[in-house]
């Protein structure tokens, strides 16, 4: 089919025009987002730098005098709330309480069951924060269902705000989270047990699984006795170095090294011949921590070892055992009837401690 | 508790979370004390070297020059510039870090959150400590 040209022309007019009048539509548009983000921008700084100075000055007034903080707009207290949270990671003591007291008087709080159900992610995840950072035991129950969110930083927040307020009615719920999620993040999951408090440990022994069904949460119980430094847990970690899961055994070494108790020697040092080498390693860290210069003659042994992470963490432990392991190291780095092995380790050792002037 | 400071008490605070670096100032200078702030190791040590700095708080995990380094660089420069005493604030609550930052050279270690109030009281007894021992 044909058109006229008249007729072309028209379409082609027409088109350019209407393209146009879209284009400069959207640039108009983008500009007046921009600039609405550039005066946000320019508030929120604003309104941050005279906050700063209200807060130190809230904060830090003298003994007796009573606190007082400029009364915050309506409009500003979604703006303020994010500005209080800024400073859960930074205070303690009383000036953590007197935050707490600010963002109580706010009376924002009150919003949190609406918030934690939004549709909007970033407002759920700031509901759960607050609930944690700020303690507020009331709000938990209405956080355990964000442990099934699909965003994987809001049910982290879900957790951290429930261990947080140190209620073990919630253990459950979030241990059962911890355990659907991925080994690799073993390390970030247990600072987020570790909330809990020591008081968490003695629940995990009365409700977990025996190890034989499911071996994961005693590696996850071992690495938090380590944490806490836990003596209470010490029998049951000795019943877990005994268990055939390398992991477990490792986990329960690394924690029993760091309660450091010389009555558990004679139990920990025959793992120093373990068949895997992961055990082996963790207990060339653990001999001297716990036995002190008695654990010299094992370390010596496992200097000799095939994998080298063993001969060397045999050689830190020493070396950390100051002057009996240092001259125990010297001795086997001049000793030329010594071990290769074990003679290099040592070498090496005394060279890097040499290196940095201290041991 | 009453401190009485040195007029001029020259703190460095070397923290490149400016929130956490205003709030600490804040507090620092209601103690009547002179605060430099610098957000990473690297201006931190360039101010230590301009400025007759009495005491150093330093942050650990730090863009450019971190804490730890910031500690060995101080360490290495002559006296009494490479004596003064610092403080390590850190997030970080791994021990083998705090080892490792005392080894070399930090007088001592504190782990955020903290408290302003003994912030104050540690670098107080930092300062005696130091003026003690000349």
């Amino acid at each position: 089919m044909h058109l006229p040209p008249a007729m072309v022309l028209r379409i082609l007019v027409w088109g350019t025009v209407i393209l146009g009048s879209l284009v400069s539509g959207l640039i108009l548009l983008g500009a007046g987002i921009q600039l609405r983000r550039d005066r946000q921008n320019r508030h929120r700084i604003a309104r941050y730098q005279a906050w700063e100075a209200d807060l130190a000055a809230y904060l830090f007034s003298g003994e007796g005098t009573p606190r007082t903080f400029p009364r915050v707009a309506k409009e500003d207290r979604q703006l303020f709330q994010k500005f209080l949270t800024r400073y859960h990671a930074t205070l303690a003591g009383k000036e953590a309480e007197a935050l707490r007291e600010l963002y109580l008087d706010l009376g924002v709080h009150r919003s949190l069951p609406r918030r934690l159900k939004q549709r909007q992610t970033a407002v759920r995840a700031q509901a759960a924060q607050e609930v944690g950072i700020f303690r507020l035991g009331e709000y938990l129950e209405a956080v355990v269902p964000l442990l099934d969110d699909p965003v994987p930083y809001v049910t982290h927040l879900a957790a951290q705000a429930l261990t947080l307020n140190g209620d073990l009615r919630f253990a459950q719920p979030v241990v059962d989270w911890v355990l659907r999620e991925e080994r690799y993040q073993r390390e970030r999951l247990l600072r987020v047990l570790e909330g809990f408090g020591p008081d968490l440990l003695p629940w995990l022994e009365a409700h977990l699984d025996p190890p034989e069904a499911a071996p994961e949460p005693w590696i996850l119980f071992a690495l938090l006795a380590g944490s806490h430094r836990h003596r209470a847990s010490a029998p049951r970690l000795l019943e877990l170095i005994a268990h055939p899961d390398v992991d477990i055994q490792a986990s329960a070494l690394k924690a029993l090294a760091a309660l450091a108790d010389p009555l558990t020697y004679a139990r920990v040092e025959p793992l120093a011949r373990h068949e895997a080498w992961a055990v082996r390693a963790q207990a060339a860290k653990a001999l001297g921590l716990i036995g002190g210069p008695d654990a010299i003659p094992a370390l010596i042994a496992l200097t000799s070892d095939p994998i080298y992470e063993v001969r060397r963490n045999a050689a830190q432990g020493m070396a950390d055992l100051g002057h009996a392991g240092t001259s125990a190291l010297t001795w086997l780095a001049e000793d030329p009837t010594a071990d290769r092995f074990a003679r290099d380790i040592a070498k090496e050792r005394l060279e890097w401690a040499d290196e940095r002037g201290h041991q | 508790m009453s401190r009485k400071w040195p007029d001029p008490t020259r703190v460095l605070v070397v923290e490149d979370d400016q929130a956490t670096a205003r709030l600490i100032q804040a507090r620092l200078e209601m103690e009547g004390l002179k605060v430099y702030v610098a957000p990473h190791g690297v201006e931190g040590l360039e101010i230590l070297q301009r400025e007759p700095i009495d005491l150093v708080t330093t942050d650990l995990m730090m863009p450019a020059m971190n804490g730890f380094r910031l500690v060995q660089e101080i360490r290495d420069l002559p006296p009494p510039k490479g004596r003064v005493p610092i403080l390590l604030v850190s997030s970080n609550q791994n021990e083998q870090d705090m080892i490792r930052c005392l080894a070399a050279g930090a007088d001592d270690y504190m782990t955020k959150p903290i408290s302003a109030q003994v912030l104050v009281e540690r670098l107080w007894r930092m300062h005696q400590r130091s003026s003690s021992a000349g």
